[in-house]
């Protein structure tokens, strides 16, 4: 059994898509309609044949309120790992992505913390080496 | 941009104060006032965490809302447009057909429909399905387990 699928609900696809491939870089793996949403995965260009993360909607009023609860509470949904967290916060912060914490030293990692806007904190993390 | 868990807080203060759906609403000026931020950097710091501007998200909250509304059915489309905060009947139906794809008179039609069809199962189940569901209102499902074999279209 492997893991090579991982969702994170957003508030809007198509803007999600747009932040996830343009702010973030990732690339698009699947875009295609399912009823009334899309199906949409993205993965990293580092590793484009491993884990997609699928942008879901949060249309279910038990998802929007799980959501909204974790955003207000700064929990952020999902963690990606970098190379070198300072250069990725200055380039996200030049793109004009908002930031709840900046690189911080936390035990074996460095971490950040900022808004997708699309409903979700994701944290950013470098191990240390 | 960084903001301190202070501006953090007053930014989710003042998205719940435009979520608030009513027939009147403080301006949005008056909304930044109350949570203590200056009028110039909240339209910019609000998008930035939120991906829309302040005005926006409340057109949204106050579409989403008037959705409900007509789903239930127990008001006229007119009703829906003041209730929600619309003053304009023309542009409440606009908004609300760019929004959802259909005017509401439509939607309040073919809600009513789909609250008496059972339950629709997706023939392909992506992981996260569930997830796909529509926001109908809760008495929606109460209905579904109500209806009676051979009732749907």
């Amino acid at each position: 059994m492997k893991i090579k699928l991982t969702s994170i609900l957003v508030d809007d696809q198509d803007k999600a898509l747009e932040f996830y491939t343009q702010v973030l870089r990732f690339q698009k793996k699947f875009d295609f309609p399912v009823g009334k949403y899309k199906w949409i995965t993205v993965v990293s260009p580092e590793e484009p044949n491993e884990v997609q993360l699928a942008l879901e909607p949060n249309a279910n009023p038990a998802a929007k309120t799980f959501q909204e609860a974790m955003f207000s509470q700064t929990i952020p949904l999902a963690a990606f790992e970098v190379d070198d967290i300072e250069k990725e916060y200055e380039r996200l912060k030049a793109l004009g992505v908002l930031f709840t914490r900046e690189p911080t030293r936390s035990g074996p990692i460095t971490l950040a913390v900022f808004s997708d806007t699309c409903g979700n904190l994701i944290q950013i993390y470098q191990p240390s080496h | 941009m960084l903001i301190t868990r202070d501006l953090f807080d007053r930014l989710c203060a003042a998205r719940d104060l435009l979520g608030e759906v009513r027939e009147s609403s403080p301006s949005i000026p008056q909304i930044a006032a109350h949570v203590g931020i200056s009028p110039f950097h909240f339209i910019r710091q609000f998008e930035a965490l939120f991906g829309t501007t302040p005005h926006r998200f409340r057109v949204d909250s106050r579409l989403r809302q008037a959705q409900l509304l007509l789903a239930r059915g127990h008001h006229s489309v007119t009703e829906v447009c003041m209730e929600v905060g619309f003053t304009s009947l023309g542009s409440f139906s606009s908004l609300f057909s760019r929004r959802v794809g259909v005017s509401p008179g439509s939607y309040q039609r073919h809600a009513r429909v789909l609250i008496h069809v059972p339950a629709f199962v997706p023939g392909s189940l992506f992981p996260g399905c569930l997830t796909l569901m529509e926001g109908l209102p809760a008495s929606a499902f109460r209905n579904f387990r109500e209806a009676q074999p051979g009732a749907h279209r």
